[in-house]
């Protein structure tokens, strides 16, 4: 499936998955995120894009809880989750890549993946993490992302491309309804990047939303539903890639016309 | 409580807040450049007191004439400690591995301070020792009076050379923001080992302050740091002005928190700060956004 | 669900663990040795000891190991370095000896009842410190012993201050000394077999997992949802715990309490040596480091005395440690044992394609350079992560 799905909006509006109104974060006097109002839409593959410095990382860190935005909401399916801490908002149905990646480096790949079991009870916690089923979940993601091979090996001995897809199967581990990917195509070969394309187009198929921030256009034109496109801290333009693509506030703000 | 009393414990309380702002600058200084919480500051402080007091004794000349030797040997030492050792530590485990670094260090030091000159404490005798001023009924020591001159000299000196010079924009910029200092061309590595050459130079300084008008032993730096990282705390981490106007306020709290509750009670007013501040306003009181996150 | 990658399916034939080889059962074995002997070693050692000197290094060294083990619970899990544990063991004694002496507690309850308080105790100490990164923790953790050597100074009335404190012996004057050093050396390996056998419960579990994902990165780990600040916060309470109950062992043995040795930043550079040295990440790593550095100490004392040198001695060792051997001892000889095993995928069956992948991870460990599967080779040349202090 390359083709993307075209949204004309009418009878067919989609459902708002994640969305900000008036986020605003700055930093000393500059305003990294100023007043955001962003939709991303549920079930889709959402892009955020934007020049660098446009805020976008920013953005990221306030909607997942890694930084508190100073004002403004973040809600997910319509409940309020701003400024939660990281782990409720994981906990909410919201998973995230990192950019450069990020995995533990000296635990194990096996060892990796058992940290995203959710638990609900002292008890749970208390049980083994090294349980039948735990481990069989893990080793299926693993499977699933093709590196079940290196479950042994130290997660830093393992290659740049691996510990990409390791901190993905990581985060599938949590089972989050929306994946928030930071620059997923980053660093990394036009191989895996198609790899890791086919992987996304394949969750989203089960209902998983992406929502992504990056770089490579090849892959956001062919890969997403919904492009946001990000300007000195709020969103510019919005819509299907290809309409976003010939939108001359875009080209402005790539180009610096 | 006379009126007098209250004026005389004010001005010993600026006095001393002085001195704890020029040290505070010295670690806000190596926590800005590499995020270390420099546990030796400290112990280079009565390092540099016994050299002031050892000068004094073999020479017979005035102490602060030391600082012509302390302060660029304790600049040099500095940057090779950046350079040699704090840097080659591992980035993932820097901050935890430093402090443990940084606090060898100032156990060897006290060591070997006790083990050259003894636990015997130890004081300068100066021909201005007794004397004081009399203002408006306070009765002020000279020498506190010229330790006080030094830090604050020292403390002028420094943010000038922080916001006049190339190289203090360099550094400032290391400090905020390394990445694109590095992209502006800094030598940010060099940068934070002259960040900590400096750092040091503060220690010599306020040293020889101390010599003058304190008695000192080897294990006496215990005293100072924790109401040093006290103070930088509440000024917020990495904050040049907050740490000096934390210094100022918690070193007049605690002088005047000795009339009431003696020396020993009085000085726990800085580890109440500390906690105070850390439940309540983590980030520190006086700017510190670096503190965010550490 | 179809698979992703039509390259690597075949997984492994039995689904378990790879890399049980026969190499690896020996080395199972020469551990359980290993274990059983030293084990036996360490119960027959009051037997052995020629007389009540050797038996009070024996009852030292044991309660130094009880302090690492104590210490270990937050250092080894987050990763978070405590210089001011004597806090704990400090507190564990004064309230062991003050609930005896005030309120006629049976020393045992004591013992007991002051861990517990000060458990209670470190549950505002470890929101206030634990609650930003790092630094502030151990800025806190020194603070800490600092103010509570002021105050147990300055409270002469509870503490004896600087006269220092007296505490009576949990048994009768009919035991002769070295009859309680032994009793001491017992009580003191039981504690510390309690606290590992806790201590392997934790790592096992799946708080113990997202512990160890907290020291390795903390927003990473919450992230993945794990919730750091309790986690940080509830192994930091059992560290207290443990240590005070260490010291608290301690006090009853020594019998004297002094402000500046129970509060003493000395005391807790040595746990911070001790399980550095043997190892944070391994359970036995503390245990070695206190023999070792309990013993090197001990030598010390009585071969050079009281001289400021030792101070230089320990400042030397541990900044030799943190520069050279930040993993400890037990890390490095498993990295050595691991040098001679043999290849593991030779011995199994798989295909060329796992074959190939194996190599290379092989090779990776070995060159320490990141090199891979054939459509990954290109990718050696990323930029570095930032480590975790970097933002």
């Amino acid at each position: 499936m390359t083709a993307t799905i075209p949204e004309q909006g009418g009878a067919t509006a989609p459902t708002v998955s994640l969305a900000t109104k008036g986020l605003t974060k700055s930093f000393g006097g500059v305003r990294a995120v100023d007043g955001a109002d962003v939709t991303f839409h549920k079930g889709k593959i959402n892009a955020l894009i934007g020049p660098n410095g446009s805020g976008k990382t920013t953005f990221f860190n306030c909607v997942t809880g890694m930084i508190k935005p100073d004002s403004g909401r973040v809600t997910l399916d319509g409940r309020d989750i701003t400024s939660k801490p990281p782990h409720r908002i994981a906990a909410a149905g919201i998973g995230r890549s990192f950019q450069l990646c990020r995995i533990f480096p000296r635990m194990t790949v096996l060892e990796n993946m058992l940290v995203g079991v959710r638990s609900t009870s002292v008890l749970h916690r208390l049980g083994s993490s090294r349980n039948a089923g735990d481990i069989a979940k893990a080793r299926e993601l693993l499977r699933r992302v093709g590196i079940d091979h290196l479950e042994q090996s130290e997660a830093r001995d393992i290659s740049y491309g691996q510990q990409k897809l390791l901190e993905l199967a990581g985060v599938l581990m949590v089972d989050p309804e929306t994946i928030m990917l930071d620059e997923p195509a980053g660093g990394v070969n036009p191989a895996l990047i198609g790899r890791i394309g086919t992987l996304v187009r394949e969750l989203n198929a089960e209902g998983r939303t992406f929502v992504i921030v990056e770089h490579n256009m090849d892959m956001v034109m062919s890969l997403s539903d919904h492009v946001v496109v990000f300007d000195r801290g709020r969103p510019i333009a919005e819509g299907p890639p290809s309409l976003v693509q010939n939108d001359p506030r875009v080209l402005e703000a790539y180009l610096g016309v | 409580m006379s009126g007098s009393l209250l004026l005389q414990t004010l001005i010993l309380g600026v006095l001393l807040g002085g001195l704890y702002a020029l040290l505070a600058a010295g670690l806000t200084l190596y926590f800005g450049v590499m995020r270390v919480v420099m546990i030796a500051h400290s112990a280079f402080l009565i390092l540099a007191a016994y050299l002031a007091w050892f000068f004094h004794q073999q020479t017979g000349l005035d102490p602060l004439l030391s600082l012509a030797v302390t302060v660029p040997l304790f600049f040099v030492v500095g940057y090779l400690m950046q350079r040699g050792l704090i840097s080659r530590l591992r980035p993932a485990t820097l901050t935890m591995m430093s402090v443990l670094l940084t606090f060898a260090i100032a156990l060897a030091i006290e060591g070997m301070l006790g083990f050259l000159f003894t636990g015997t404490q130890r004081r300068i005798q100066l021909g201005y020792s007794g004397s004081s001023i009399e203002f408006f009924g306070a009765r002020i020591a000279v020498v506190k009076l010229i330790a006080f001159g030094l830090a604050a000299a020292a403390l002028v000196a420094l943010f000038l050379l922080l916001k006049m010079t190339r190289f203090g924009q360099a550094l400032r910029a290391t400090i905020q923001h390394p990445e694109a200092a590095r992209l502006l061309g800094v030598n940010t590595d060099r940068i934070a080992g002259f960040g900590f050459g400096l750092g040091l130079a503060t220690a010599a300084i306020g040293g020889t302050a101390l010599a003058l008008d304190s008695t000192i032993y080897p294990s006496l730096h215990w005293h100072w740091i924790g109401p040093l990282m006290a103070i930088i705390v509440v000024g917020g981490l990495g904050s040049i002005p907050g740490a000096a106007a934390a210094a100022l306020l918690l070193g007049v709290t605690q002088s005047l928190l000795q009339l009431p509750l003696g020396t020993t009670w009085a000085q726990t007013v800085f580890y109440v700060a500390l906690f105070a501040t850390l439940l309540v306003r983590p980030q520190g009181f006086f700017g510190g956004r670096l503190a965010q996150r550490f | 669900m179809p698979s992703v990658s039509d390259r690597a399916a075949p997984a492994h034939v039995d689904g378990e663990a790879p890399g049980r080889s026969r190499f690896d059962l020996t080395i199972v074995g020469g551990k359980v040795v290993l274990a059983v002997v030293l084990g036996a070693l360490v119960l027959a050692f009051p037997m052995m000891a020629t007389d009540a000197f050797i038996l009070s290094v024996g009852v030292v060294i044991a309660s130094y190991a009880a302090f690492a083990v104590g210490w270990n619970f937050v250092g080894g899990f987050t990763g978070y370095i405590s210089l001011g544990h004597a806090a704990y063991t400090g507190l564990g004694g004064y309230g062991t000896a003050l609930l005896v002496l005030e309120l006629d507690l049976n020393p045992w309850v004591a013992l007991v009842a002051a861990a517990v308080l000060v458990a209670l105790l470190a549950v505002p100490i470890g929101i206030a410190s634990l609650r930003v990164r790092g630094a502030s923790f151990v800025i806190v953790s020194i603070a800490l012993v600092l103010i509570l050597l002021l105050v147990a100074q300055s409270w002469a009335s509870l503490t004896g201050g600087a006269q220092g404190l007296r505490v009576p012996r949990p048994f009768g004057p009919d035991v002769l000394r070295p009859e309680q050093h032994e009793r001491f050396f017992y009580l003191n390996v039981a504690l510390v077999a309690v606290a590992l056998a806790v201590w392997w419960f934790i790592d096992r579990s799946r708080f113990g997992t997202g512990l160890k994902a907290i020291r390795e990165d903390e927003d990473k780990a919450q992230a993945l949802g794990v919730p750091t600040g309790a986690y940080k916060l509830a192994v930091f309470v059992i560290s207290a715990f443990f240590t005070a109950l260490a010291g608290g062992m301690y006090a009853l043995w020594f019998g004297y309490l002094d402000p500046i040795f129970q509060f003493s930043i000395l005391i807790g550079s040595y746990m911070v040596l001790m399980s550095l040295l043997g190892g944070i990440r391994s359970l036995f790593g503390p245990v070695l480091g206190a023999v070792v550095v309990g013993y090197s100490l001990e030598f010390f004392k009585v071969h050079y005395g009281d001289s400021q040198f030792h101070l230089v001695a320990l400042g030397l060792l541990l900044a030799l440690v943190v520069m050279f051997m930040p993993d400890g001892v037990i890390p490095a000889i498993g990295a050595l044992v691991d040098r001679f095993r043999p290849q593991r995928s030779s011995i199994r069956e798989m295909t060329a394609e796992e074959l190939l992948a194996h190599n290379a991870s092989i090779d990776d460990k070995s060159a320490g350079t990141a090199t891979a599967t054939d459509d990954e080779r290109d990718l050696a040349t990323v930029p570095p992560r930032s480590g975790k202090d970097l933002r």
